[in-house]
């Protein structure tokens, strides 16, 4: 698994794409849920935003993410980096911000890549 | 030894700056420096979380969330781990009640205590917090606060002998 994190609008699926050719990967948009052929690789695009309606809905994100890794050991995560701001007044947006930074660290720790991207430039931080 | 770790909220910056203290700290004794305010459950909840977190790994804990400056006998000598900057900051700008202080007088005071901190402590970790990234242009108040924050961050940076970025739990070297 390969986890690409970084700030709103700085390119971090065009990164990921232009790693290989188009047609090898299948991207989800804010789910984890669609059927993948064999053969290609699954991208997960804002993954922050699928853990805003995890939480939303009172699921538990952590499990099914972690469940879905297991399921997809080959994937792509592409999440928005959202921690690096003034604290919410309101509860559900702070936790939303911790409880998602408390996920990328997980996801960090099992993922064999981690890049940050900045201005469509990705950096290699594990 | 002052090394300053910056990182966003939920970011692992904690554990990592109280990595840094125990590698740093020597045989000295190891101060922990609660800047935050304990005003309802929510606060609470969290200094308790991080107590936790702390137990067993030698930190003798001094509320101080404000006026860093009136603690210097007392650590003289050994290791402090300030946490956080970001509430320090909020409670020197906005803790007396009525109109918030300029931002310009919170950053001096703050950079002079610490100065002295410095060179009082034998080592010295400072947790800071990134609040500068996420895109929104606040009212005049809390812009304030970040330009404070800001300042200090930097003037830190310069007196520390390393800087640390924490992303998703990862270490980043920024200087040293």
């Amino acid at each position: 698994m390969k986890l690409v994190i970084g700030g709103f609008a700085q390119g971090k699926l065009n990164y990921v794409l232009q790693d290989s050719s188009l047609d090898a990967w299948v991207v989800l948009d804010g789910t984890l849920a669609g059927g993948v052929p064999q053969g290609k690789r699954v991208v997960v695009n804002h993954l922050h935003q699928w853990i805003r309606e995890c939480l939303r809905d009172g699921a538990d994100p952590e499990k099914e993410i972690l469940a879905f890794v297991e399921r997809n050991p080959q994937c792509v995560l592409i999440s928005d980096e959202i921690g690096n701001g003034i604290v919410p007044l309101d509860a559900f947006e702070r936790e939303y911000r911790e409880r998602t930074g408390r996920i990328l660290i997980r996801l960090a720790g099992l993922a064999e890549e981690v890049v940050r991207v900045i201005c469509g430039i990705g950096q290699k931080i594990k | 030894m002052m090394i300053l770790v910056m990182g966003g909220s939920g970011s692992g910056k904690s554990a990592y700056a109280e990595q840094c203290m125990i590698d740093i700290a020597g045989e000295k004794q190891k101060y922990y420096l609660a800047t935050m305010q304990l005003r309802d459950p929510e606060t609470r909840a969290k200094a308790e979380k991080h107590r936790r977190a702390r137990k067993g790994k030698g930190f003798l804990t001094i509320e101080q969330p404000r006026s860093v400056r009136l603690v210097l006998e007392q650590v003289e000598g050994n290791a402090v781990l300030l946490e956080c900057m970001s509430n320090l900051t909020a409670n020197e700008m906005f803790g007396e009640g009525g109109l918030p202080q300029p931002w310009e007088t919170v950053a001096e005071t703050i950079v002079r205590d610490m100065e002295a901190l410095n060179g009082r402590a034998a080592a010295l970790v400072v947790v800071t917090n990134n609040v500068f990234e996420d895109g929104v242009l606040y009212e005049e108040t809390t812009r304030a606060y970040q330009k404070a924050l800001g300042s200090i961050n930097e003037r830190l940076a310069a007196m520390a002998d390393r800087v640390v970025e924490v992303v998703a739990g990862i270490p980043l070297l920024i200087k040293g």
